[in-house]
């Protein structure tokens, strides 16, 4: 079974190799390439349950490293956890694929985009299987690349192609904390297996040198913050809503961010009670501020982002309290209904060409199928008891008054939040007066969108049944928390109606002033980007062009004052070359030449000459032999 | 001392010789001139060598011979490529190694 592991990301891969050499000839059938990968790597991750739930750990690893000693082996492993994000990504991406066909028919770059979304997923899942940290940086990086590449996905739009990069860099921040985490966790403990964590712990514990798990693990969920846009890394996530609805569907909600929380997940061994605490506070602050914001956007897509960084930061929290399988939990459960809210939300904008919630409304009767789906996917987020959603936030709220009782009462509230956004979302869409649209009369979309997203509607209706047996969270009813929960929805939608819809101002007039500027600072998302630009950005821009100036001025200069004595050093040699050198030279080849010119005369070439000569010198040569030896 | 009679002799055959080279125009000519010179060399090697005793001069003048015979040799082969490049074997109309 083992060697079957790297076909799982592997077929994928074999699609974007397809569709990025010749998609282009293949046309309409590129998408089914990569729907046939996906699906059959759906196909071989189903197979694996079984082994999986007897608690095998399967596992497949090469020698890839072999000139250190030890040598390193990178691998595949699949064990519970990673087992879930498995069956997520592909059964999600094959849903989300098949759906892509109907939603992107008329794009020029159709196959393009199956290739992208076919590395993205085999990226994804090369990700989650990976057993060693090397490996799972690489695909980190590579599904931070297909993010990159999918926002921008239209770049000839300035804002998608600006979105893209925001995502980029900011995540950058993030994935710059994960390598150095890795880096520092090589040089002290020397072992990057993600197999052996309980091995390093127990390393820093017996050295009495947890804080060095302390900073690791800090750096470690510093990568989670950027992948899983919490605060303060997320920028990135509303305005990533650039890109193809899909695309926020599978990566934007459903997987890539959450691969942070994944990451948490698998790493938690090697937190420590210190950066739990960071985890929690973060996630619990990220929950309540994305919340709030979600309640102001009128963006269809910024309402559904907002409400996506909310949910990350619920599972955040739950993390922080180590309850690391009521996140996985929630994790599953959400990326059903909000893979499904987003291709509902995607299904509105394909049929009226608009997402702006002030010029949509009384959609329901013209879009019944979307709507229904859309509702049911609502109800299990806002946690309408039975549905998938109410299991997975129960069992972190449970978690949470095992801790502290303040703290569930306030994931109650962010619970009430929840449903008011959703549905303050779900009614302005569906209900409410028509609004006169210049594109005639809306019509339901495609088979090829509906049956995607009717099949994620039983997942995410019943997804949460899998609860105790695959997570092993608490089964089972808990009265007190299922009327405190359902209280929480009903307030949450009650608001959501009367606010949202019929726009009655409950407010009373004292607090009016002091409700209008909360409601301009959540508007304004609390000026986190403005912030951003204001201290950040801006400082860096003139900072770099002090240093330009520098650079022209100082290091140019240097530079070029250099060039010019080097310049001039070697006219001077050039000089002296010409004149002393090639004067000696010339003069010895002139002499030379000169006498030369004189000597040949006597080489007449007739030979009557030579002998002449040769006569001459032998009979003076006797004469003078005489007159010595006389 | 007086000289050997047949020293004269070979005096004569080197001033023939030379007297050969310098007017000959025909390369064959000059060839044979110097065989004549060549051949007073022998003459007077032997007759020294009669004089000092011993059969060392009459070997140098074997060497001789055959030293001319080369010498013949070589000349003629030299010649025949003057004739088939100058179309001419007289010396004094070829002047190709003038320089």
């Amino acid at each position: 079974m083992s060697p079957m592991l790297a076909w799982i990301p592997g077929l994928p891969l074999a699609a974007f190799a397809v569709l990025i050499l010749v998609g282009r000839r293949l046309g309409r059938a590129s998408a089914w390439v990569s729907v046939a990968a996906l699906a059959s790597s759906a196909f071989l991750t189903l197979q694996l349950t079984p082994h999986v739930l007897d608690g095998q750990r399967l596992a497949v690893s090469w020698r890839w490293l072999s000139a250190t000693d030890p040598a390193w082996f990178l691998g595949l492993a699949v064990d519970r956890l990673s087992w879930v994000m498995l069956v997520l990504v592909t059964v999600i991406g094959t849903l989300i694929t098949i759906y892509s066909i109907g939603y992107m028919q008329d794009d020029a770059r159709f196959s393009r985009f199956f290739a992208y979304l076919s590395l993205f997923c085999a990226a994804m899942l090369g990700l989650v299987m990976a057993n060693h940290f090397v490996l799972l940086y690489a695909c980190w990086e590579l599904v931070g690349l297909c993010s990159y590449l999918l926002i921008s996905f239209w770049f000839e739009k300035p804002e998608a192609a600006r979105a893209g990069r925001k995502a980029f860099l900011t995540t950058r921040v993030g994935d710059t904390g994960l390598l150095i985490g890795i880096l520092a966790l090589w040089v002290t403990a020397g072992q990057l297996h993600l197999g052996r964590l309980e091995e390093i712990r127990t390393f820093f514990v017996l050295r009495d040198q947890t804080w060095w798990l302390t900073i690791i693990s800090t750096l470690i969920f510093l990568g989670a913050v950027g992948k899983s846009a919490q605060i303060p890394l997320h920028v990135w996530l509303p305005d990533a809503m650039e890109g193809p609805t899909p695309v926020s569907a599978l990566i934007h909600a459903a997987t890539m961010v959450a691969a942070g929380v994944y990451l948490v997940a698998r790493t938690l061994p090697l937190f420590t009670p210190e950066s739990l605490r960071l985890v929690l506070w973060i996630g619990l602050a990220t929950h309540l501020f994305a919340g709030t914001v979600a309640l102001t956007m009128t963006d269809i897509k910024r309402v559904l982002a907002y409400s996506t960084i909310s949910q990350l930061g619920l599972m955040m929290t739950a993390l922080g309290l180590g309850a690391a399988s009521s996140a996985m939990f929630h994790l599953s459960t959400h990326a059903f209904f909000k893979a499904l809210l987003f291709m509902a939300a995607g299904s509105v904008i394909h049929a009226t060409h608009r997402q702006d919630l002030r010029e949509l409304g009384g959609l329901g009767r013209h879009l019944p199928w979307t709507r229904a789906l859309f509702l049911i996917a609502a109800l299990s987020m806002g946690g309408f008891p039975l549905l998938s959603g109410f299991w997975s936030k129960d069992a972190i709220l449970l978690s949470a008054r095992e801790h502290a009782p303040w703290l569930m009462w306030t994931l109650l509230g962010g619970a009430a939040v929840t449903a008011g956004y959703i549905f303050r979302l779900y009614l302005r869409c569906f209900h409410g007066s028509p609004v006169a649209s210049g594109c005639g009369t809306p019509h339901d979309s495609p088979a090829v969108m509906i049956l995607p997203m009717a099949a994620l509607g039983l997942g995410a209706a019943f997804a949460g049944f899998a609860g105790p047996g695959v997570f092993h969270v608490h089964g089972g009813l808990d009265v007190p928390m299922l009327i405190s929960s359902s209280v929480a929805l009903s307030i949450g939608v009650t608001l959501a109606f009367a606010v949202g819809l019929k726009r009655r101002v409950l407010v009373p007039a004292v607090l009016r002033p002091l409700g209008t500027k909360l409601y301009r600072l959540a508007a304004n998302k609390y000026y986190v980007d403005e912030a951003y630009q204001r201290w950040i950005i801006g400082p860096f821009l003139d900072a770099t062009a002090w240093l330009s100036r520098f650079d022209r001025r100082i290091i140019d200069g240097a530079v070029d004052a250099a060039g010019l004595g080097g310049w001039r050093i070697g006219q001077w040699k050039e000089r002296f070359d010409r004149v002393v050198i090639d004067g000696i030279v010339n003069g010895i080849a002139l002499v030379t030449r000169s006498i030369g010119h004189v000597v040949r005369r006597a080489q007449t070439g007739v030979i009557h000459h030579y002998l002449f000569w040769v006569v001459a010198a032998s009979v003076m040569l006797m004469l003078w032999i005489r007159a010595v030896s006389a | 001392m007086a000289p050997h009679p047949l020293l004269f002799t070979s005096c004569a055959l080197v001033a023939l010789g030379v007297y050969g080279i310098l007017t000959r125009r025909n390369a064959i000519g000059i060839l044979l001139a110097i065989e004549l010179i060549l051949n007073a060399a022998s003459l007077n090697f032997i007759l020294f060598g009669r004089w000092v005793g011993g059969v060392d001069g009459q070997a140098f003048a074997i060497f001789v011979i055959a030293l001319a015979a080369c010498e013949a040799a070589v000349g003629l082969a030299i010649i025949m490529g003057l004739y088939r490049t100058a179309k001419t074997v007289l010396a004094d109309e070829v002047n190709l190694l003038k320089g």
